[in-house]
């Protein structure tokens, strides 16, 4: 047991990698492909058994990081395998942890071919999304951040829909373009560092606190440039309006796991980047580019939208709406306030419940018809009406009904936007009024797809003969609607874990000194924001 | 020190050991070709004389670098032993086992003269030993006409096919031209400093009788060595030579030449011609090659990328990579040359090293399955030749595609941190145009992506509607392939140990002839 709590996130990272390798070993002595899914859901749900020990009592290193651990890699560029936990990385780790499963069951007789190639795919992108949450050295986290391209490139391109090719390389591409000026920036910090203090590093702990006690100073246009490479990267993945048109290929695409773990996971890559190392490495850049970001997440939100109302394809529909939930969480982060900030966390974590649902449910009746158009539907709650009860109850939490999960995220980004200073004048007011025009276009979108597909007459006769949900399907969708009902009521249970990560990134990002007590760029008092939280969580 | 003394030649300041990977070299080579002579045929017997040759070299290769400073020069300064020398030496020594494990196939094949091929593989390979150990320009050239000779030859070793034969003429003719130009260059510089050791080179620069030779000099020998080395604009000849030669040799050549020429290129330039403070000859030419080389890596990575990606032929296609690398390579050859600092310089030299290491695993890997499936006379080289053939073949095409993600640099794979330690010494100097060489030169890596995923593409992702094959994997190619699997692994998950040996032995004084 002691080795498994000192070891416990490397244990996290390598055992879906071994797994991987356990399955192709598997493969080369049995043959029998009817054992794999087990054994990948096996080994998804010990990791996600393992990765619920994150949440015992544990006490953080001097550097405010749980179950940390620091191992030289490569010594001749300074380069460590630095793990560890916040209560910010926290949630995202178990996040991963919990969809992963969920993701293995929901292809259950979906995978026809090659299905050896796609769990062991499924597995090593699992890991690399688990390096990705949890590494703190910046060169690491590169690392694992491209090397999970490589298992999705893989899953959207051979088991994608008609278009995988295109979809699969034009993800690739956009994604490898925007971090590899990453790159070009992880290395120039390590030069910035080692002109100040004579010893370069890679380390996000060491730069960050070299940030903090002046040593490394970066400002001007070095600054920017630095910050806008990061959040290029960043914000290619999350993915921002301009950069999103990947987004809808991909997820169309891709076999419904893929989906799942895109929306689920990988898109909170660019947001956690973007959160972690944006903020707290260029706060200065950080503050004074906020606006771009803000007016491209309201752009993101509204024209997400809006394409999201027209789209004659359930699961295009669906992607367009993830390009609005993530202008949320963008936006959330950008306004610099606890609130606003605490709000994109957990906006992050219920979408992706709630997409990884929707994904869930659109795959369900794909499998069914092979079709996922709306209009050929109509009038299916009288034929499946258990689906049709976990579509709307989904697709309610999508929109943000109070007392499901969407509302408290969305609700507390949009107060801690109100109460922001991110931007000067009432311009954060207007921000948040347009911000608001989107969750109303996300009920139009939503309930006016589930109107078409599910009420009225059932006009084709293909879908007469539709079954209903099966057990593995019930049991497949109801930890997700619990979670759906139960982060709707009791937020405090994951928010509480990430406050004190999320207000540190919120004191250094909005350029407070160290242990000073006012904000300076804070106008209202912290209490009044604190006290609308406890409103919203309510 | 302009003057030869007497006593030079009397006592030639003869020191075998440092040689001594050399001459085991040699000597195999000499006796496998008479061997050859008396029993002809026997490819496996002189395979495996080849391979004990290279690791009795390789042994000796790692005495010397056991005890850095014992053997640190040698024949009055002509041959040093530091660690560019030394780290390249391994790259040779490890390109050319590779090529035996992988031509047996080939050989099988095609009934090539196993004999003499295995021979000119390793004068070839002590060629590229003397390009990396001389100190001296004529070490050097010797060094590179050795090499050059030898693979003229193996690249028209098809006798009866026409592409092959057009491959060794082009081959010959522009590399005959090339060396031309070294050799004036060469020529040059003697006239303007005195001397052909680079040592004396670089100590002299300051009183150099006309300076303006120097910058014509140095002109000349970085035509000749782009050249070699491939470097737009003096790449043209790379595609069709490539292309034409069959696919072990062109495996060969992309890796070891390549790398030879880099050393040489790397020993003249960054040590010969470095920044000596208070001298305005010196400072004038070090800025000049900085400046062009800086330039030339820009117009390198983009041609080479952009070509590659039209390309419909996979050996076409890795020969414009291949132009692209030396493009990368060269973005860490310029971060050397800006050095500030002695170790600076080195780390920055053992990166180039790293590098082609790097390189030359994937490429020469990428080379063994193209073997494989080109089948006879290299006749399914196309991008339609892999369709959909990832899962009828898994061995093979998982690790091509390893191979592909290891060249375009994907993380976990010796390439990724092969191009790290490229671009960092670059970023270093912090000057805007070196700044400007490393983004252009990452803007160009994910543009490689492109050309480097279309062949995972065809072979995962689409489906084959023709009969296929599956090629049978000899013993030695399955085991170059093997280690070719395991070097892209370990030198990508625990570069740190090759690393920290390829910067072990510093090349900050080659003891200068002058001091001797």
């Amino acid at each position: 047991m002691d080795f498994i709590t000192e070891n416990l996130i490397t244990i996290l990272i390598l055992l879906p990698a071994f797994g991987a390798l356990a399955l192709i070993g598997h493969q080369l002595f049995w043959k029998e492909e009817a054992h794999l899914k087990w054994l990948t859901l096996a080994f998804t749900l010990v990791n996600f058994l393992i990765s619920l020990l994150l949440l015992g009592n544990s006490t953080a290193s001097a550097n405010g990081f749980f179950f940390e651990k620091n191992i030289p890699w490569i010594e001749a560029i300074n380069t460590n395998y630095h793990i560890g936990v916040d209560g910010f990385s926290l949630w995202l780790v178990i996040l991963t942890t919990f969809i992963m499963p969920i993701s293995v069951l929901s292809t259950w007789h979906a995978v026809e071919k090659r299905a050896p190639a796609f769990y062991v795919f499924l597995l090593l992108l699992e890991s690399a999304m688990l390096g990705v949450f949890v590494t703190l050295d910046l060169l690491v986290f590169y690392l694992f951040f491209e090397a999970s391209l490589i298992p999705m490139f893989f899953l959207i391109g051979i088991w994608g829909g008609k278009e995988r090719i295109y979809a699969a390389v034009k993800f690739f591409i956009f994604t490898a373009l925007g971090s590899l000026l990453m790159l070009v920036a992880i290395i120039a910090l390590y030069y910035l560092q080692l002109q100040a203090t004579g010893v370069g590093s890679f380390d996000y702990v060491v730069l960050l606190r070299s940030i903090q006690e002046g040593n490394l100073v970066i400002a001007g246009q070095a600054g920017t440039l630095l910050f806008l490479a990061f959040a290029l990267a960043f914000s290619i993945k999350v993915p921002l309006f301009p950069f999103h048109t990947w987004l809808p290929d991909a997820h169309t695409e891709a076999p419904t796991a893929g989906s799942v773990i895109l929306a689920g996971v990988l898109l909170k890559m660019g947001t956690y980047g973007l959160m972690r190392f944006n903020f707290t490495l260029f706060p200065e850049a950080s503050r004074e580019l906020a606006w771009i970001f803000i007016i491209l997440a309201i752009i993101g939100i509204i024209y997400g939208a809006l394409v999201a109302m027209v789209q004659p394809d359930i699961k295009r529909l669906v992607a367009y709406s993830s390009v609005a939930h993530m202008g949320f969480v963008i936006l959330g982060m950008f306004s610099f306030t606890e609130a606003g900030m605490q709000g994109a966390l957990y906006t992050m974590l219920s979408h992706g419940v709630t997409t990884g649902a929707l994904f869930l449910l659109v795959g369900f009746i794909y499998e069914r018809r092979h079709t996922r158009l709306i209009s050929e539907y109509g009038g299916l709650s009288g034929i499946m009406p258990v689906y049709a009860t976990f579509f709307v109850i989904t697709a309610m939490a999508s929109i943000g009904l109070p007392f499901l999960n969407g509302f408290v995220g969305e609700f507390m980004i949009m107060l801690g936007m109100w109460t922001s200073t991110a931007l000067s004048g009432n311009w954060n007011q207007i921000a948040t009024m347009l911000a608001g025009t989107g969750v109303v276009f996300a009920a139009v979108y939503l309930l006016w797809m589930v109107q078409r597909v599910f009420f009225g007459k059932l006009t084709n006769n293909k879908n007469k003969s539709l079954r209903d949900l099966d057990l593995r399907e019930i049991g497949l969708m109801a930890p997700l609607l619990f979670l759906m009902v139960f982060m709707g009521v009791y937020p405090s249970a994951f928010l509480s874990a990430s406050r004190d990560s999320v207000k540190e990134i919120q004191r250094i990002v909005s350029g407070d000194t160290k242990g000073g007590a006012v904000a300076r760029t804070r106008t209202k008092p912290p209490a009044a924001i604190t006290a609308g939280k406890e409103e919203a969580e309510k | 020190m302009n003057t030869i003394l007497l006593a030079d030649l009397v006592n030639p300041n003869v020191v075998i050991q440092t040689v001594l990977p050399e001459m085991v070299l040699a000597v195999t080579a000499i006796f496998i070709m008479v061997y050859d002579s008396y029993v002809p045929g026997k490819h496996r017997v002189t395979a495996t004389l080849s391979l004990i040759g290279l690791a009795a070299s390789s042994f000796a290769l790692y005495q010397l670098w056991s005890e850095p400073g014992v053997f640190a020069s040698g024949f009055n300064g002509m041959v040093v032993t530091d660690g560019l020398r030394l780290s390249f030496t391994a790259v040779f020594i490890l390109v050319a086992a590779l090529t035996i494990l992988i031509s047996s196939v080939w050989i099988d094949n095609e009934n090539v003269p196993a004999g003499e091929y295995h021979v000119l593989v390793l004068f070839a390979t002590i060629g590229m030993m003397f390009m990396a150990s001389g100190n001296d320009m004529v070490i050097i050239f010797l060094g590179v006409e050795t090499l050059s000779i030898a693979t003229y030859v193996m690249a028209g070793l098809r006798k009866t096919d026409l592409r092959s034969n057009e491959s060794a003429m082009k081959y010959f003719v522009l590399g005959s031209y090339a060396s031309a130009f070294l050799l004036y260059g060469m020529a040059l510089i003697y006239g303007a400093t005195g001397s052909t050791n680079i040592t004396e080179i670089a100590s002299s620069l300051d009183s150099a009788s006309f300076p303006a030779l120097l910058l014509v000099g140095g002109a000349m020998l970085l035509i000749g060595f782009g050249f070699k080395v491939a470097v737009v604009p003096f790449h043209v000849w790379t595609p069709d030579v490539y292309e034409g030669a069959p696919s072990p040799i062109t495996g060969f050549m992309a890796a070891g030449p390549k790398a030879a020429a880099f050393a040489s290129f790397l020993r003249v330039f960054v040590i010969g011609f470095p920044l000596v403070a208070g001298s305005v000859a010196a400072q004038y030419l070090h800025e000049t090659w900085i400046t062009a080389l800086a330039i030339i890596a820009i117009l390198t990575t983009t041609v080479g990328n952009l070509a590659a990606i039209v390309q419909n032929n996979v050996k076409r296609m890795l020969a414009y990579s291949s132009i692209a690398h030396a493009g990368y390579a060269l973005v860490g050859f310029v971060g050397a040359g800006v050095a500030t600092t002695i170790e600076g310089r080195n780390e920055a030299i053992a990166a180039v090293a790293f590098y082609m290491l790097t390189y030359s695993v994937a490429n020469l890997g990428a080379f063994a399955v193209l073997t494989l499936l080109a089948r006879k006379n290299d006749r399914r080289t196309e991008f339609e030749d892999y369709n959909g053939i990832g899962f009828k073949s898994p061995v093979l095409s998982f690790t091509l595609s390893l191979f592909m993600l290891s060249l375009l640099g994907l993380p976990l794979t010796a390439g990724f941190i092969g191009k790290v330690l490229v671009f960092r010494p670059a970023l270093e100097a912090g000057q805007t145009l070196l700044t400007v060489m490393v983004v252009v030169a990452v803007i160009n890596t994910a543009i490689s992506a492109y050309y480097y995923l279309r062949l995972i593409v065809v072979m995962f992702f689409r489906e084959r509607s023709t009969d296929w094959v599956v090629p049978k994997i000899p013993a030695a190619v399955g085991f170059a392939l093997l280690v070719a699997v395991l070097g892209v692994f370990y030198f990508g998950l625990f570069g740190n140990s090759v690393i920290r040996s390829f910067t072990s032995v510093p090349a900050e004084a080659p003891v200068s002839a002058s001091n001797r």
